[in-house]
């Protein structure tokens, strides 16, 4: 039984809090007014209001069905990605948190050692490696390696909060005759929604915004994400800045309003995870 | 409790879907190749020419070629340049290349041939490209073999503002090294920025050191270094030694360390809105400045880079360079045809015109208008040496280190005879 | 009060089995060895990827670093442990090294408390508590281009909005020139790393928080601690594993900092603020040095390696006391 706390009504919090969250704006709001300027304003008036509301630029990118397509590749191969690295991270890290067997510290130290590896290098050879699996050209050969590096973090994460639920509730099913499994699917995951909600929005974002291996994959615009779309963009524009950063704003709308999405999960997740059973 | 139930089926039907969505994309994924089907060839043409107007002339003169060579199908792909580079590290690591792909010559392109992936093609392109200027065809002649044909050409030179050279007193652009201090000098009296320099990119400080050297140690010099792998000529010394006199008159724009090239704050824009009065850069150079600036109109002017007093250069050797394209090793006829359609005059006009770039066929000369653009093709056809760009005509690595060494030069962390050995040591592990 | 939180740590031979006759002693086999089949069955989706798209890679890698490389064919200049000797009296990679260091201690002491003070902040009942939430983690989302594009125009010398604002309260001047500052560009590029990813930090220890039950810090509150004194001795234990991760995650983080020095600065003005992957970068895919730059690569998957197994081996120790439970079927 949870008593409920008045809200915190304190001054100096709120003007800190006011501050840090105006830091953290203005760059944002900077970007998404100069969007609506034209590229000589963005020299002459920097950071002031426009004089002009241009919304060509904004209008024109989302008239675009390029810029529809590649939201939407961007989507799918988030998705995806993001369910499979959950998925087996999942599987892994209750293995790893519940289960004493022989080896156990030494595979969690094989998967964080995926954490040290700068993707960078291994670009090259993961890209020979794809054109041999004749994975180019195709989402799975940006999904799969992008699953695949998420692994170590999902997984240290998760292993981290599995730890947290009490041992008893495991006891209790084990006594209603609930295999590991059933154990897992039926009672761990869903009391560890806050940790899943996180795991699955640093997934997401970190596939929408990763540029490099689609770079590698996709040679067919077609396929292409949404950060291959920016950098051709500001390729071909790139002395029209007022239209890049048009571009850049609407680029980061999907991911923000996804997060405030799940963000609200993470706080449903509040009180249905921390009670003992 | 409701709660729970939700999340699972949720998650349930997200894998249902992912896994449906699974099964469909194998389906279609798989790559694109050029293969022939009733008879078409499709031939890949790789390019980076993502900016207007050239994006939309290439596509028409793709089409074009299309009507004329119905058999032939162009498929088009397109990067922009940073993106296109890393693409093609990529593919020629894998050991395939696009069928006509865009090269800017020298070093890179070297190492493609040496990786036997591009075709040769002097003996099948000879009778239309002995008349392409000479000067834009240096690039991709490697040990006297042509492996690519130019599109354009071009060569860096001294862009003024002509008000603001008249507000410090300067009347004619310097001829001579120690007239350009002089002119740095007089602008600085008058509270004028002398140079806009990019510092942040390191190519733009490079060109200022490759043209000292060519200057000072004679147009032979550079690529004799490279050969030799020594870069440890006197006169080479002594061309770091003349940039460092000229950093050590602070003519650059505040910040100049961290400013970019065509970025709205950076070098172009500088240039652009009138805040500097020079600029050493490439042709395209009006181009950008309107584009990330004001641009100056008919206030700019062109004037090649000065001669050095007492060197063993002369001021009609250019340092430049251009775009072009090669062929595969092993692409097809229609390859070749598309060659060649793109090196005719008619082609050429049509470039000229429609994307201000500079004419490498002579007949196309005529559809020149602008006096800036006219000067600099003089200074071209008129050009008594060539050296390409460093970064393009060196291996990578030892055109990546001149550009990091000058840079740490002109930072003042490096001195004149530090900036040759580095150069050499990389040559040589190279 | 002890926490009853964390379960026992309970293995095979820890548990005797009340009667000890042989058919038992076979069953107790069987069911350990399916207890590990059960364990590692768990394991091999994760497993197949990981070492199909990860491992082979980093292996192919780790093999390239002992030649000089250009990136084409395959690797046949085979120089042994040349391009490490060079390495280490290469001055960029040393001082690649030390800005490293720099960085990790920059972000222990100050990012990671800002954010723990944050999430502290914001897990109370606040108005406007979920606003704030969104709005600190929304840099986060940002890619590394417009993160570098924008703070390029943010910092730029005189004319960039710090400036102006700085100059407006009177405090023009006080960052140099930022990002063209040789001096200055690591502190600059600290203040942008924060802004990008602290939310992120924020995050990991609010879902952590939520996962404090309340009745502790209540019965806390009942006994008459002061909210330092609950923060100190409630929260913060059963925060710890969070905090654990997190600082993990910031080191190995700083050490591989790669997007967002490239897009600012590519490790300018003058090397002043490359770090170990801006170098590796440029040997890989602009010097074409590729021997050499998986070299680097195999020295940074080092250093991270040994502070891995340092700080499982120290801190994470009682980690490993902990949460471990078999799952038997006989309910023992």
């Amino acid at each position: 039984m949870t008593r409920k706390t008045k809200a915190v009504q304190s001054l100096p919090l709120h003007v800190v809090l006011v501050l840090v969250g105006a830091v953290m704006i203005v760059p944002l709001v900077y970007a998404a007014l100069s969007g609506f300027k034209s590229t000589a304003e963005l020299s002459s008036n920097p950071f002031g209001l426009p004089e002009h509301w241009l919304t060509g630029n904004y209008t024109g990118i989302l008239g675009s069905g390029d810029f529809w397509r590649l939201v939407g590749n961007s989507t799918l191969v988030a998705v995806a990605t993001t369910v499979i690295v959950v998925a087996a991270s999942a599987l892994a890290a209750f293995a790893f948190a519940r289960f004493a067997f022989r080896g156990r510290e030494l595979l969690f130290t094989f998967f964080t050692m995926g954490l040290m590896f700068p993707f960078a290098v291994a670009a090259l050879p993961l890209f020979l490696l794809l054109r041999y699996l004749d994975l180019l050209d195709n989402p799975l050969g940006v999904i799969l390696p992008q699953a695949a590096f998420g692994l170590p973090m999902t997984i240290i994460i998760l292993r981290g909060f599995f730890r947290q639920i009490p041992g008893e509730l495991e006891e209790a099913a084990t006594l209603d005759g609930c295999s590991a499994f059933g154990f897992f699917w039926r009672v761990l995951l869903p009391m560890a929604r806050p940790a899943l909600g996180t795991v699955s929005v640093l997934a997401v974002v970190t596939s929408w915004n990763n540029f490099m291996l689609p770079l590698l994959v996709f040679t067919d615009a077609k396929w292409w994400t949404l950060p291959l779309g920016v950098a051709q963009f500001q390729g071909q524009y790139s002395s029209d800045y007022a239209r890049v950063f048009a571009y850049l704003v609407l680029a980061m709308v999907p991911a923000l309003a996804f997060y405030s999405v799940a963000e609200r999960q993470l706080v449903g997740g509040l009180t249905a995870g921390a009670s003992k059973g | 409790m409701g709660d729970r139930a939700l999340s699972r089926r949720g998650f349930l039907a997200a894998s249902a879907a992912a896994g449906l969505g699974m099964t469909a994309l194998s389906a279609c994924g798989g790559g694109s190749d050029g293969g022939s089907s009733d008879g078409t060839t499709t031939i890949e043409w790789w390019n980076i020419s993502t900016t207007e107007p050239t994006h939309t002339v290439w596509a028409g003169l793709a089409k074009k070629f299309e009507a004329q060579n119905p058999k032939v199908k162009v498929k088009i792909v397109q990067l922009e340049n940073d993106a296109y580079k890393s693409k093609m590290t990529a593919l020629t690591a894998s050991g395939k290349l696009p069928d006509i792909f865009h090269t800017w010559g020298g070093g890179v392109l070297q190492q493609q041939v040496d990786a036997g992936l591009v075709e040769d093609l002097t003996d099948r392109t000879k009778p239309w490209s002995d008349g392409l200027l000479s000067v834009a065809k240096q690039p991709y002649l490697l040990d006297k073999k042509m492996y690519g044909i130019p599109f354009d050409i071009g060569m860096i030179g001294f862009w003024y503002n002509k008000a603001l050279f008249k507000q410090a007193g300067i009347s004619t652009p310097p001829t001579t090294w120690s007239g350009f201090l002089d002119a740095v000098g007089k602008l600085k009296a008058k509270n004028i920025t002398p140079i806009a320099l990019a510092g942040k990119e390191k190519w733009p400080g490079m060109y200022y050191w490759a043209y000292l050297a060519m200057r000072t140690a004679g147009i032979d010099a550079l690529q004799k270094a490279a050969d030799n792998k020594d870069f440890s000529d006197p006169g080479l010394i002594q061309a770091g030694q003349h940039l460092k006199d000229l950093v050590g008159l602070k003519p650059f724009q505040k910040g100049f360390l961290g400013a970019a090239y065509s970025t709205p704050t950076g070098q172009a824009a500088t240039m652009g809105n009138g805040k500097a009065a020079m600029e050493l850069m490439g042709q395209w150079a009006p181009v950008v400045e309107a584009d990330s600036g004001k641009g100056l109109g008919s206030d700019l002017g062109f004037f090649p880079f000065p001669a050095v007093e007492g060197g063993k250069g002369a001021i009609t050797e250019v340092f430049g360079g251009g775009g072009g394209h090669a062929l595969r090793k092993g692409a097809p006829q229609a390859a070749v045809d598309f060659l060649k359609f793109f090196a005719s005059e008619a082609t050429d006009l049509e470039l000229v015109k429609k994307t201000n770039t500079l004419p490498i066929v002579p007949g196309a000369e005529k559809a020149l208008s602008d006096p800036n653009t006219k000067a600099v093709q003089a200074q071209l056809k008129a050009a008594t040496g060539f050296q390409l760009y460093l970064d393009q005509a060196y291996a990578p690595a030892v055109g990546q280190e001149v550009n990091d060494s000058v840079a740490a030069l002109i930072a003042g962390s490096k001195s004149p005879e530090q900036v040759t050995q580095s150069i050499t040591k990389t040559a040589k592990e190279a | 009060m002890t926490s009853t939180f964390l379960p026992d740590r309970r293995t095979d031979s820890d548990v005797a089995p009340t009667s000890a006759t042989a058919a038992s002693s076979r069953g107790r086999a069987r069911r350990r060895l399916l207890n590990w089949l059960t364990a590692v069955g768990f394991q091999v989706p994760a497993l197949v990827l990981f070492i199909g798209l990860v491992i082979l890679p980093m292996l192919f890698a780790l093999y390239a670093a002992f030649f000089r490389w250009g990136g084409f064919g395959m690797p046949s200049d085979y120089v042994g442990g040349d391009n490490f000797t060079r390495l280490f009296q290469d001055d960029v990679f040393l001082g690649d090294l030390w800005r490293c260091l720099l960085l990790i201690a920059l972000s222990l002491a100050i990012q990671l408390p800002f954010a723990l003070a944050m999430a502290v902040a914001l897990n109370q009942r606040l108005r406007g508590r979920a606003v704030y939430r969104m709005l600190f983690f929304a840099p986060y989302v940002l890619s590394e281009a417009i993160t570098g594009v924008l703070f390029s125009m943010i910092f730029a010398p005189g004319d960039g909005l710090a400036d102006h604002v700085l100059g407006s309260i009177g405090l023009g001047g006080v960052g140099g020139e930022w990002f063209a500052d040789p001096s200055y560009v690591m502190a600059t590029l600290f203040l942008v790393m924060t802004w990008k990813y602290f939310g992120f930090h924020m995050m990991l220890y609010l879902a952590g928080l939520q996962s404090v039950p309340a009745e502790l810090t209540e019965a806390a509150l009942i006994d008459g601690a002061g909210p330092w004194q609950r923060f100190r001795n409630v929260t913060l234990p059963l925060l710890a594993p969070t905090l654990r991760i997190s600082v993990f995650l910031s080191v190995i983080g700083a050490i591989q900092l790669f997007d967002l020095v490239w897009v600012i600065t590519q490790g300018g003005p003058d090397h002043h603020s490359e770090t170990m992957a801006v170098t590796m970068f440029q040997y890989g895919f602009k010097r074409y040095q590729v021997g050499y730059a998986s070299a680097i690569s195999v020295v940074m998957f080092g250093i991270c390696l040994v502070f891995a197994l340092a700080y499982q081996r120290f801190v994470l120790r009682r980690d490993l006391e902990g949460a471990t439970t078999t799952m038997r079927g006989d309910g023992k």
